[in-house]
């Protein structure tokens, strides 16, 4: 998954720099394809200065199965600067004492639907799901976002530093997802990880299934799902080779295709693919129609069976996104197991937990905590050390940021989570929350909480909402 | 080695022609665990719990005791059983599978003028052997709350009470509350606005007085027309005469309020349920004796009923001197995860609740406001007993040892089944024939 992961972001970085050149009037002959047309709405996320800010003397979880006890950490320039004992504060720099507290890497939610389906939850304000067609990968998840959701500050209060949001589950092809920056934004440009792929949603099983098939249309059954999928990766390989052969050989310029543009930056390696699948067989028919066509899925999503193909899934490098309990609410998901995240994990694929919900992601801490404890349980020797990564560093490699976020390691965005104790306890708090080394949220000072437009006046015509 | 003498005991019993009587092990003794009585004992460091005849016989530091069978608790934390607060238990398996669910009466094309109300009844239709009941008692639930759902009137029906043995005499509480929607999702249900779901209430109270003060002229027909059947109105009498709890749903806390107000005009034993903005009027709620049911993990906005909606609601009610029952996670998981009220009771306390008020809130006061057994370890006390690897309200600890009635329950489940099946997966048809 790393090599995966990684040459996804090379290409990427490639298109980006390609388009940054831009300005090519002479037709697009021998210019490299940016299928997942990068530059139509780009990144306006900006990193502030910060002072560099120095934790001393706490328990550090770094994300790669390391637990540093008693260490001191620098963060400067937005990046990690420095991990080690008895380290010295720049001059200008902000020192906190870490005693009794420990750090983890920002917390990475792989899905999520704030903004689109943001609270207060009322008609009008639920755009996650473009339920009109089995097929709608010509939307953008991000799109919908109303940056204004009160509930992004409620997960940056949890320690969430990252997340993906994606659209719904009632498609085959649900749209493109993006992946954010858990800051304040007036537009959701602003709130974009710089350089992040793109996610193609998909979905597998009962939900396509089920609206489409009371609608009395295809998909009504599991082979009619899949049907659908074979026949929009045959539009989008025949799509892809047009402009290639255009890029090439020039001629007529051929007309763009927003549904197709997406299927076919998957089939480039530009967009990864975020695969809602339940069960253990539908994932391995996934499997193989990625191997049919050429493409990579990135992750299961709700993989509540991931741990009965988790040796598959290691062999394929694709990656399971876990709830830590959740069960039964369809028969897809009665086969639960709470140790499912650590059976896949020892298997030696790359697991994860996931939220789906405004309150897991508050709290995804919690959940992992209650992972990894199952994990104990079922005999592996699974430590905060180990878990850590469940919703850090696995996440990040699901969304091919891998090189960037996700662990305390030199040189990576200082997306970091000062805990009042050891996180996995059900009585910790996140203290303090960085995001490229900017405060983005400090319990202990109320002016460094952010309040959307939603919360102010909403309960006290002078207050904020608590 | 307790245990080893005792097998040897059960041994010579056996060879004695006892068995019967040994083996049921009428007498039990939980030795050295930090006990939570949540009674007038309150928490003891390290104490014994002498169970006989499925009741707390002692409680207390180095109890002098024979017993049948000895469970050492030492290091360990003794608490009673989790009661869930509400849930579907025994009614549902797959939520989004209709015919394996029996929470509602639910008017279709099928079922033209489904007229059950307050009447429903979903007793009948329990099933002890469903397979949340073992997933949970594996999760230190010992009793649970079982209250139907409504889709289509803002009275859901009568709720009874179990306890997660799985046995077919597992039901230990009969018409104890009446489910009742008002707040938005009664608005929904009743055509439109709170003040018609009001209405109905009020309208529907004071025809079970009626009924009440003239039964017999009514069932004779020589009475004037009302507007609920004689089924519903018949149902509705433990409820005005406060032998029932009317739980109602409301979230804001204008809602909050005005339900207390006709609660009292009614004198009825009101618990509110949901209360996210309860903290706005948490006097209101302690001066009225009105305990309330909260998901004490809910602090989204997510609707306009609960803008006020915050982490430290189970805190602030509780400081008010409101009696807080914390139920499990939101929607079906409170029913599928019901043992995860525990993490919620965590999080209270992680947001200012006092530590034996959250235990008391997931145990006790549960027992008390429905009027069921459990949720104290104090002589007399049903023994349904939790014996915790560590803190029972942090998500790093589980169950060890579960007693209902004072008999040890297995923690296997279906879920442990499938772990124990798959902990190394791979290629071949062997994992079929692994049980």
């Amino acid at each position: 998954m790393f090599l995966h992961a990684r040459c996804f972001a090379a290409a990427l970085c490639t298109a980006v720099l390609l388009a940054g050149c831009g300005g090519d009037e002479r037709g697009d002959k021998g210019k490299a394809l940016d299928f997942a047309d990068q530059d139509a709405f780009p990144s306006t996320y900006t990193i502030p200065e910060s002072k560099p800010v120095l934790i001393r003397g706490a328990t550090l979880l770094t994300g790669t199965d390391e637990q540093l006890d008693n260490t001191d950490l620098l963060l400067a320039d937005g990046k990690i600067a420095r991990i080690g004992k008895g380290l010295k504060a720049p001059k200008d720099a902000l020192v906190i004492d870490g005693h009794d507290k420990w750090v983890t890497p920002g917390i990475i939610d792989v899905h999520s639907h704030l903004g689109d389906y943001p609270a207060p939850a009322i008609e009008s304000s639920q755009d996650g799901n473009e339920m009109t067609s089995p097929n709608t990968a010509e939307v953008w998840a991000e799109h919908s976002v109303w940056t204004q959701d009160p509930q992004f500050a409620l997960a940056l209060a949890g320690g969430v530093t990252t997340l993906q949001i994606l659209p719904g589950s009632a498609n085959l092809f649900g749209g493109r997802s993006v992946t954010l920056k858990n800051v304040p934004g007036r537009s959701v440009q602003d709130m974009k990880f710089p350089g992040a792929p793109y996610g193609l949603k998909m979905a597998c099983g009962e939900n396509p299934k089920r609206v489409y098939g009371s609608k009395g249309m295809a998909p009504s059954t599991r082979m009619g799902n899949v049907a659908g999928y074979r026949k929009a990766w045959i539009a989008a390989a025949a799509y892809k080779k047009k402009w290639e052969d255009y890029a090439k050989n020039g001629g007529e310029k051929p007309e763009r295709d927003l549904q197709l543009e997406t299927l076919a930056g998957v089939l480039d390696g530009l967009i990864l693919v975020h695969n809602h699948c339940y069960r253990g067989e539908e994932m391995a028919v996934m499997m193989d129609i990625a191997n049919e066509f050429g493409f990579h899925i990135a992750a299961f999503h709700h993989a509540v069976e991931a741990y009965k193909v988790a040796d598959l899934l290691a062999k394929n490098h694709v990656c399971a996104a876990m709830w830590a309990d959740w069960w039964g609410f369809k028969h897809e998901a009665f086969d639960m197991t709470p140790a499912n995240i650590a059976i896949v994990d020892h298997a030696k694929a790359c697991a994860m937990i996931h939220s789906d919900d405004a309150v897991g992601i508050q709290h995804l801490n919690q959940e992992t905590a209650k992972a990894m404890t199952a994990g104990q349980r079922a005999g592996f020797d699974i430590q905060p050390k180990d878990a850590v990564k469940w919703m850090t560093l696995n996440p990040a490699k699901a969304l091919g940021i891998d090189d960037q976020t996700g662990s305390l390691e030199k040189g990576k965005m200082a997306d970091v989570v000062l805990w009042s104790g050891n996180p996995f306890s059900v009585y910790s708090k996140a203290e303090k929350v960085y995001i490229d080394g900017e405060l983005m949220y400090d319990r202990d000072n109320k002016k460094r909480q952010p309040h959307s437009d939603f919360d102010l006046g909403i309960l006290d015509a002078k207050g904020e909402r608590p | 080695m307790n245990t080893r003498i005792n097998t040897i005991i059960l041994n010579c019993a056996l060879v004695l022609g006892l068995a019967s009587a040994a083996a049921q092990a009428d007498t039990l003794l939980i030795k050295g665990g930090k006990v939570y009585t949540l009674a007038n004992a309150g928490t003891l460091k390290s104490a014994d719990v002498l169970v006989r005849d499925g009741h707390v016989e002692a409680v207390g530091a180095g109890l002098d005791a024979q017993a049948d069978k000895v469970i050492d608790a030492s290091g360990k934390i003794v608490t009673p059983g989790v009661i869930a607060a509400d849930t579907l238990l025994g009614l549902t398996e797959i939520g989004a599978a209709m015919s394996t669910n029996d929470d509602a009466a639910v008017e279709g094309d099928n079922t033209k003028n489904v007229q059950i109300g307050t009447s429903y009844d979903p007793l009948p239709a329990y099933n002890p052997h469903s397979t949340l009941i073992p997933f949970n008692r594996a999760g230190g639930v010992t009793r649970a709350m079982v209250i139907p759902d409504s889709q289509q009137k803002i009275f859901a029906g009568r709720g009874f009470a179990i306890e997660l043995n799985g046995d077919f005499d597992s039901v230990v509480g009969k018409n104890l509350v009446q489910r009742i929607y008002l707040g938005e999702s009664g608005a929904q249900l009743a055509g439109g606005s709170r003040a018609v779901a009001y209405a109905q209430l009020r309208q529907a109270l004071n025809e079970a007085r009626e009924y009440a003060a003239n039964r017999d002229a009514i069932r004779r027909g020589d009475w004037r027309d009302l507007q609920l059947p004689l089924s519903d109105l018949e149902a509705l009498q433990p409820l005005v005469n406060g032998r029932e709890v009317m739980l109602v749903k409301a979230n804001r806390a204008s809602d909050i309020l005005q339900t207390i107000k006709l609660a009292q005009e009614f004198k009825l034993r009101l618990v509110i349920d949901g209360a996210a903005e309860g903290w706005m009027v948490a006097k209101q709620l302690a001066a009225a004796k009105v305990p309330v049911v909260i998901d004490a993990m809910d602090n989204l906005p997510i609707a306009f009923e609960s803008l006020g909606a915050r982490l430290d609601n189970a805190a602030l009610l509780n400081r008010a001197g409101v009696q807080v029952l914390i139920s499990g996670p939101p929607g079906s998981l409170a029913t599928y995860n019901a043992y995860l009220a525990r993490q919620g009771a965590g999080n209270a306390v992680a947001n200012g609740m006092p530590y034996e008020a959250a235990l008391k809130a997931i145990s006790r006061n549960v027992a008390q406001v429905f009027g069921i057994d459990g949720g104290t370890i104090e002589p007399g006390a049903v023994a349904d007993i939790v014996v915790w690897s560590g803190d029972p309200l942090e998500v790093t600890s589980y169950a060890e040892q579960v007693l209902i009635d004072g008999v040890p329950q297995s923690l296997v489940s279906r879920s442990t089944r499938l772990r124990d099946r798959y902990l190394t997966p791979q290629p071949g048809h062997e994992a079929a024939y692994k049980f």
